[in-house]
């Protein structure tokens, strides 16, 4: 079996491994998070912990799921709030695990209604024995406004509470940031003004995920009712790539030291966060599907990229891709390309021909005889579609011409195919 | 561009396998022979991946036999990971895609998937073969010969329980020599199963691995004549005797007899040949064995028009898997069961019902017997019974020689003679002590 030095360090600590459990159910105590370690992850954000007055009384159910055709857990709503267990054993449960992994990385995350409380959760957590601290600014569905998402989006009160817990702490702090707001980098530069050493994002999408045909309301019910909460899992990585990748374009933000989360299953996930700049991962979702247990192929998965791509330190992929992607007016749009049809793999089912007339150019025709479709390029405008929804991958990039009146050479244009072969 | 491990576009075989039969050219017999089923594309196989219920406790993988996890290498493929997939696989499994291929999977790990519980069970030996592919396409080095111990050991017999014997000693840094009758090496994987179920460049390459490791093949070489035991003791820290069961059975009606041919003569002058022998018009086989299906089948293939098999057992007490029988029953081979043979004259067999009072003569160009093999451990010094050993486990009362394979009690598979391999090979280096820290 492979074995590569997949470790980096991030805001001055060393982890043996990127991948670590998001503050969430599944690092909810020191049992879960020592199995956790012994599975093989780098480091936990432990269960964000709220001041010792604050009463947490969740709902039951509180979860719901997207699922397309077969495939469950497209994406995952929670109604979960921060941890339910007293902050004592909490805190207990943090100074254990840095007893008994001292290699592996215990970080705590916290959040609290005032300033005082931040500070104060800040020196507990400190006292614990952990090493990093993440504060919770981005919980969308807590019960106090003072509290979550409504806090992350507002950069005075972002700064104010992140000078907070650098009076309580003198550890390596990140600011957990919500995506549920339109521009990220306001916030983020809020919390970098106010003392945090980097970002951690995203946390989860307010959603409504599915609404009940009979009972007239959103899932899950509590009864009767339901409520906005927050979107995690596969279905939002874009949105989470998009977030990570404008705040390391952002003036001034190009090196931001980021944490990557938001529905990250496997190793191609996570290389994909960290070309997109982020330094550590995050996973919560994919745990609660899954297990511990997928974090082996994430690290195998991960190593065997770095050896095919002759790299030596994790630390030399981060950021990899900011630069190759522009504002969409910096786009070469001199050419256009055709797709080519691979006729030792068409199987003659049409879907090209169906996308091609309801969703595109109606470019391709379709030979009732032959049961084969053909493309005409006077009418093909290059989108491919068509390459997107064949079920063979017979579509591949063809021809590439310049556009009218334009000039180039086609033969120097750097293109691929998406899909997988 | 992604791919599940991101360095291959193309398998080859898997933009074949696209094709159908038809599409691959003039269709000659022997083509037929020689060609094995299409396997999954990139798109199949995660397809068939995501049906597995990534079970905890995976039965699946309690139920192989040599222990090659299939829930964790399937859980691999699910999280796009076949490099991972393909390391699980080859370091629990030196015929890794020999197994994919003949193993009797609905007796092993498909029989326990739990999957069954819903439909129909996960195709553990598809999703193997594929992973596999992947392996040799992009030419993996996945096994290295460990630090050399200075202990070497000799194998008699480069079956499938030899060749694995051999990897796993050489991954504990023994050095290994291979005896071996035959001109080539792999015993029933290339003199027996035939083409169009396990090509002979995949036994090939498996082979060519160990062979890359270190391990030293010396080609026709008979232990007992050639070569005497004494000698191997002499020279070696150990010997093992994985000499299977080679010879075919023969019943006395039928000796001396020129229409007569045993089915593992007839398999191996076959698959050595890639199907280009001589052929009857009409073949006679006796025996109901998975042997007897793969005899019935390659003849179909090949094009022989008449084949009949006359089959001791019942239908409902047939011993051939149900998979190879319905193989054989697809190209259209005439069953007739219950029948034993009473007598033969030349070309004609006269048969007789078991049980009710039914007698037939069949008249046929070429006579195949399929009835069982049977062990020549002829100057050994080996002690068998049936041609297994009196007891369990792989010692016998020469403290220096081992046995392992068909010739070990437990099932006739490849799959166990993988096990049984890759068990001798560890109580010998735990008797000898060899590189401690390997275990
Ligand atoms: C036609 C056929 C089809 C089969 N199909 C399947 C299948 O689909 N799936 C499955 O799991 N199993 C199948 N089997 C069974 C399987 O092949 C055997 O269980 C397996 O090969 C046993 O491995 P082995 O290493 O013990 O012996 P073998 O494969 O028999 O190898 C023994 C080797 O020892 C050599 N040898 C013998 N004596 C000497 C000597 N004195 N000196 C030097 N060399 C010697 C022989 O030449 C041979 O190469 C099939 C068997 C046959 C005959
Ligand atoms: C059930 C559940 C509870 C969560 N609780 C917290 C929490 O207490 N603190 C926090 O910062 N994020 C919390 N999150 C958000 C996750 O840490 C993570 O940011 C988000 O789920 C996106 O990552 P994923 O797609 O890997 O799940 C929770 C998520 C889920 C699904
Ligand atoms: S997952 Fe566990 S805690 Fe949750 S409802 Fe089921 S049994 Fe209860
Ligand atoms: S979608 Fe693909 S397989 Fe179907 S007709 Fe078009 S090219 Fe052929
Ligand atoms: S038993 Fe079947 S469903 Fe369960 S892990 Fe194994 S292959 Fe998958």
């Amino acid at each position: 079996m492979i074995n590569k030095d997949i470790s980096i360090d991030f805001l001055g600590v060393h982890f043996e491994n990127p991948f670590c459990l998001s503050s969430s159910p599944v690092g909810n105590c020191y049992e879960m998070c020592a199995k956790a370690f012994d599975e093989g992850w780098g480091g936990i954000v432990f269960k964000t912990i709220g001041p010792e007055d604050f009463e947490v009384d969740e709902v039951s159910p509180r979860f719901d799921e997207l699922t397309k055709e077969a495939t469950p857990f497209v994406a995952f709503k929670n109604m979960e709030q921060i941890a339910e267990h007293p902050l004592k054993q909490n805190l207990a449960d943090l100074k254990k695990l840095k007893e008994n992994y001292p290699d592996k990385v215990v970080i705590a995350s916290i959040m609290g209604p005032t300033e005082k409380d931040w500070e104060e959760l800040a020196r507990l957590v400190t006292e614990a024995g952990a090493e990093m601290i993440e504060m919770n600014l981005s919980c969308p569905q807590m019960t106090s406004h003072a509290m979550g998402s409504d806090v992350g989006s507002n950069p005075p009160l972002v700064k104010k509470y992140c000078e907070a817990v650098k009076r309580g702490s003198d550890l390596p702090m990140m600011a957990k940031m919500t995506p549920n707001i339109t521009d990220m980098v306001p916030a983020a530069k809020a919390a970098l003004a106010g003392g945090a050493d980097g970002i951690a994002t995203i946390n989860t999408v307010k959603s409504i995920a599915n609404v009940d045909l009979e009972r007239k309301t959103a899932l899950p019910i509590v009864n009767g009712k339901s409520s906005v909460s927050g979107l995690s899992g596969k279905a939002v990585k874009p949105i989470a790539l998009r977030f990570i990748q404008q705040l390391r374009v952002a003036s001034g933000l190009e090196q931001l030291p980021i944490s990557g989360i938001g529905g990250i299953e496997t190793w191609e996930d996570a290389v994909e966060f960290i070309l997109m700049g982020s330094t550590t991962l995050q996973v919560t979702t994919a745990v609660m599907q899954y297990g511990y247990r997928i974090v082996e192929d994430m690290k195998n998965g991960l190593m065997h990229y770095m050896e095919e791509q002759g790299v030596k330190h994790l630390s030399d992929l981060v950021g990899l891709a900011n630069k190759n992607i522009v504002p969409a007016e910096d786009l070469d749009r001199n050419y256009k390309m055709y797709p080519e049809i691979d006729w030792d793999k068409c199987i003659g089912c049409g879907r090209c021909f169906i996308s091609c007339y309801d969703g595109a150019h109606q470019a391709i025709s379709w030979d009732e005889k032959t049961r084969r479709p053909s493309i005409d390029t006077s009418k093909c405008v290059g989108c491919h579609l068509c390459a997107l929804v064949c079920p063979v991958h017979a579509i591949h990039p063809g021809k590439i011409v310049m556009k009218e009146g334009r000039e180039g050479d086609p033969s120097k244009i750097d293109v691929v195919s998406q899909r997988l072969y | 561009m992604l791919s599940y491990n991101h360095q291959i576009c193309e398998i080859r075989h898997n933009c074949f396998s696209l094709l159908t039969l038809n599409e691959m050219g003039p269709i000659t017999m022997t083509k037929k022979y020689e060609t094995e089923a299409p396997g999954y594309t990139m798109t199949t196989v995660m397809e068939e991946a995501a049906r597995c219920l990534l079970c905890h406790d995976a039965p699946c993988s309690a139920a192989c036999p040599a222990h090659t996890d299939p829930a964790k290498f399937i859980r691999s493929v699910r999280f796009r990971n076949v490099k991972g997939a393909a390391e699980t696989i080859r370091e629990n499994n030196a015929l890794g895609a020999i197994c994919a291929r003949v193993c009797p999977t609905e007796k092993y790990c498909e029989l326990a998937c739990s999957r069954s519980g819903i439909d129909v069970p996960i195709d553990i030996g598809g999703i193997q073969r594929y992973v596999t592919d992947f392996e040799q396409a992009d030419d993996m080095h996945i096994l290295h010969k460990g630090d050399s111990n200075g202990m070497h050991i000799a194998i008699i017999g480069s079956g499938p329980a030899g060749l694995q014997a051999a990897t796993t000693l050489l991954e504990k840094g023994y050095s290994v020599d291979i005896y071996e009758k035959n001109a080539k090496a792999g015993g029933y994987l290339t003199y027996g199963i035939p083409e169009y179920r396990l090509p002979s460049n995949i036994v090939d390459y498996e082979i060519k691995r160990i062979t890359d490791m270190g391990a030293n093949i010396h080609f026709n070489t008979i232990i007992g004549k050639d070569m005497t035991m004494d000698q191997l003791k002499a020279e070696n820290d150990a010997v093992i005797v994985a000499i299977g069961a080679s010879e075919a059975k023969m019943l006395p009606m039928f000796e001396n007899n020129d229409a007569v041919e045993t089915a593992v003569s007839f398999l191996a002058r076959t698959k050595q040949a890639k199907g280009n022998i001589d052929l009857p018009d009409n073949a006679l086989v006796i025996g109901g064995g998975d042997v007897a299906m793969d005899v019935v089948t390659t003849l179909k293939k090949l094009g022989v028009e008449h084949v009949t098999d006359a089959v001791y057992e019942q239908f409902d007490e047939f011993r051939a898997s149900k998979k190879e029988l319905a193989g054989a029953e697809r190209e259209g081979v005439t069953i007739i069961d219950g029948y034993v043979p009473e007598s033969v004259n030349g070309h004609t067999v006269t048969l007789k019902h078991r049980h009710i009072n039914s007698e037939m003569t069949i008249e046929a160009d070429t006579i195949i017997l399929a009835i069982g093999q049977e062990t020549n451990a002829k100057n050994l010094g080996i002690k068998l019974e049936h041609g297994e050993a009196p007891s369990a486990g792989y010692k016998t009362h020469d403290p220096k020689v081992f046995i392992t394979g068909d010739i070990a009690q437990g099932d006739k598979t490849v799959v166990y003679a993988v096990q049984k391999g890759k068990e001798v090979a560890g109580e010998i280096d735990s008797i000898l002590g060899g590189n401690r820290d390997d275990q």
